[in-house]
């Protein structure tokens, strides 16, 4: 049995890297410190894809790595438009690689960004994002704001690891000196932890952005007695909040992205924020989900200027959420093949999109089986990142942190299959060309 | 005068996915004079290959043009999955027979378009000049600018005979865009310039606004709570209730107009 410490966790965006396994006959036996339970269950792992497969009439029939890397090639190569999707759970160094297929392919690469952060990305495009690391909240922040978000159970370590309950520097009596404002629909279990429950009306986080706005700036005035839902005292108390804190945090997810006015909320969180700073220092960021979702999104800005949704079928690379973004163009019917890595549209996606998805060719890269797997045509098992593979990811504050590998494994990592699928491709237009 | 007809062959649009023939290539300014032969080999993007035109539409040419001007180009057949029609034009006329995809008119600079149909997202973005009419509705971010620009519409006139989607005219800065019925949520927003007019009922417009002006002739669903009202003014004899903001860009910034009734 050996101890393994400072062990890195490869589920969540909080990417906590202070884990401590035990380990024995090359196999996670005790998650001892650090993980929390849904962190814990990725780490002591859950039944595998068994082998490479390609589905025949109906059946997927079990095959060598070098014949679903070279059926996986063929279907991309034939393609007029395809789209590879997914990135999030998986490392850099993948989505790098990832990035060269699409230019050399012509095809769309998109991320779960799309059905996730997307809004905030776009938002981000509109207007920038006052942001700061997680480590600076830990030590700075007295106010927390969670909207939209549920971090006491989507992001367990979140609270205890960096804001409402953490100590630092300048906060160190913890949540004894600090207050924290929770923004929702629902009395959430984060909402309960709360000094302030706003309760907002489904969709309505838009007008009551504006109208914080307008109290921060002065204009209390015109602001009407209540605003989606909620009662002027109400806002003017969270103003206040907000003028008597040292350092404001906001927080976000997927019940402010996806709602309403949907991206325009997050442009709106982020005017809050700048209006904030009228009266106090303020910072926001989005709670990202997957372990390396913001890792995709700066692999691909730095490869191709963009984040999420791009087009390379000129040769050049277009980005247009709301066209190119994975759901849209499978609603549309736009793409002729899909190659789908590190993530579950299955499981995720509108049926509308899926009914496509499931029309088409469809390549799954993947360490477990999930509902994709269902209606892959090729399905490639990978080596689990962060467990058999390493390499880097960012964490949600777009800090980077060095996945280890604890196991040895037989199963490819997830940059090594595209790497041979991107060999083949070019070998057989190398071969058309002759 | 010369009329270009291009009629979508049915082949294009009938594989396992729809994917998308944009047309950017094909302007009055780009095409004119060129005879049929040539026309049939100008390249269009479809999907990630440049195909020729004439194994994508069936071409037909009438009389000859010496500028951009005097030429007509009809579009027929299944558009719906035809993008970029008229995108960048500087000249001329174009006739689009149905309903058209993205992009409709996106940087048009001159000419007309009309579309006797519906026009999927992002008909007139950025649009600088010229004159573009949707005979039927328009979907989201009408007259809206690219991704991050700080610009849409510049310039130019837009007509919409049915009604418009979110965020029509975002990041408006100059022309005109009058829609006849009713439009969904933030239209106008972060506008500084020009004027939109919506005969048809709105909601949550003008958000973020600095400039410009926004008439709502039908009823008013949800008003933004940033506005200060500034009494009334009559427009072509019917009063209107006047606002100022929007004040969440802070007072020296909200110089857009309201009128509602």
């Amino acid at each position: 049995m050996v101890e393994v410490t400072d062990v890195v966790c490869s589920l969540c965006g909080c990417v906590c890297d202070d884990i401590v396994l035990e380990v024995e006959n090359n196999e996670i036996v005790k998650v001892k410190k650090g993980a929390c339970s849904v962190g814990k269950a990725k780490l002591l792992g859950h039944e595998r894809i068994k082998s490479p497969a390609i589905r025949e009439n109906g059946e997927l029939r079990e095959c060598s790595y070098d014949e679903a890397i070279k059926k996986a090639a063929e279907i991309l190569y034939k393609s007029r438009r395809s789209l590879l999707y997914g990135w999030s759970s998986t490392v850099c160094e993948a989505h790098k690689v990832g990035v060269e297929l699409t230019e050399d392919l012509g095809a769309v690469m998109d991320n779960t960004a799309s059905v996730c952060h997307g809004p905030s990305v776009l938002a981000i495009n509109d207007v920038g994002l006052p942001s700061c690391t997680l480590g600076e909240v830990k030590n700075r922040a007295d106010l927390i704001i969670y909207w939209g978000a549920n971090p006491a159970q989507a992001h367990a370590n979140h609270m205890k690891r960096y804001s409402y309950v953490s100590k630092g520097y300048w906060t160190e009596e913890g949540k004894k000196g600090k207050k924290m404002v929770v923004v929702d629909v629902r009395k959430t279990m984060t909402a309960k932890m709360a000094d302030v429950f706003v309760q907002i009306k489904q969709g309505k986080d838009y007008q009551v952005f504006s109208a914080l706005r307008a109290i921060l700036r002065g204009h209390e005035d015109v602001v009407p007695d209540e605003v989606g839902g909620v009662p002027k005292e109400q806002l003017l108390e969270v103003a206040n909040m907000v003028k008597e804190s040292k350092f404001v945090m906001t927080f976000f997810g997927m019940g402010v992205t996806h709602t309403g006015a949907r991206h325009n909320n997050i442009v709106n969180a982020i005017q809050f924020t700048r209006a904030a700073h009228l009266h106090t220092k303020a910072s926001i960021m989005p709670l990202r989900g997957h372990y390396n979702v913001a890792g995709i999104n700066q692999v691909c800005t730095w490869e191709t200027g963009f984040p999420f949704a791009i087009d390379m079928s000129r040769g050049y690379a277009w980005y247009n959420p709301g066209e190119q973004s994975a759901t849209d163009l499978l609603y549309r019917g736009d793409c002729d093949a899909a190659m789908i890595i590190a993530s579950d549209p299955g499981a995720h996606f509108p049926g509308e999109s899926l009914k496509h998805l499931a029309k088409i060719p469809v390549i799954q890269i993947d360490p477990y089986a999930n509902p994709t797997t269902e209606f892959a045509d090729v399905v490639i098992p990978a080596a689990v990142s962060g467990i058999e593979a390493e390499g880097n990811v960012y964490r949600m504050d777009n800090v980077p942190i060095r996945l280890r590998k604890i196991l040895d494994t037989d199963y490819l990592p997830d940059e090594e299959i595209l790497q041979r699928i991107l060999t083949e491709i070019r070998a057989m237009r190398e071969k058309e060309g002759e | 005068m010369q009329t270009i007809t291009l009629k979508l062959k049915d082949a294009a649009m009938s594989g396992i996915a729809q994917v998308p023939v944009e047309v950017d290539a094909l302007t009055p300014d780009k095409l004119f004079g060129k005879s049929e032969a040539e026309l049939k080999a100008v390249k269009v993007w479809w999907g990630n290959k440049q195909e020729a035109a004439g194994d994508l539409f069936d071409v037909s040419v009438a009389g000859d043009a010496g500028s951009g001007d005097e030429v007509k180009i009809v579009f027929e057949g299944d558009l719906t999955r035809v993008k970029r029609i008229g995108d960048g034009m500087k000249s001329g006329e174009i006739e689009a027979r149905g309903d058209v995809d993205m992009h409709c008119g996106a940087m048009m600079e001159g000419g007309k378009i009309v579309v006797k149909g519906n026009a999927n997202c992002w008909a007139g973005r950025e649009m600088r000049g010229g004159e573009l009419v949707i005979e039927g509705d328009a979907e989201d971010n009408l007259c809206a600018m690219y991704r991050g620009e700080d610009k849409g519409m510049t310039g130019g006139k837009v007509m919409v005979n049915g009604n418009a989607g979110e965020c029509v005219g975002q990041y408006m800065a100059g022309g005109e865009i009058l829609i006849k019925g009713n439009v969904d949520r933030l239209a106008g927003l972060s506008m500084s310039g020009g004027k939109i007019t919506i005969g048809g009922d709105a909601e949550l417009f003008g958000p973020d606004m600095i400039g410009g002006e926004i008439v709502v002739k039908g009823k008013v669903l949800e008003m933004m709570p940033s506005f200060r009202p500034d009494g009334t003014e009559s427009i072509e004899g019917v009063e209107y209730k006047k606002y100022l903001g929007d004040l969440a860009m802070g007072e020296k910034k909200a110089k857009g107009t309201l009128y509602a009734r």
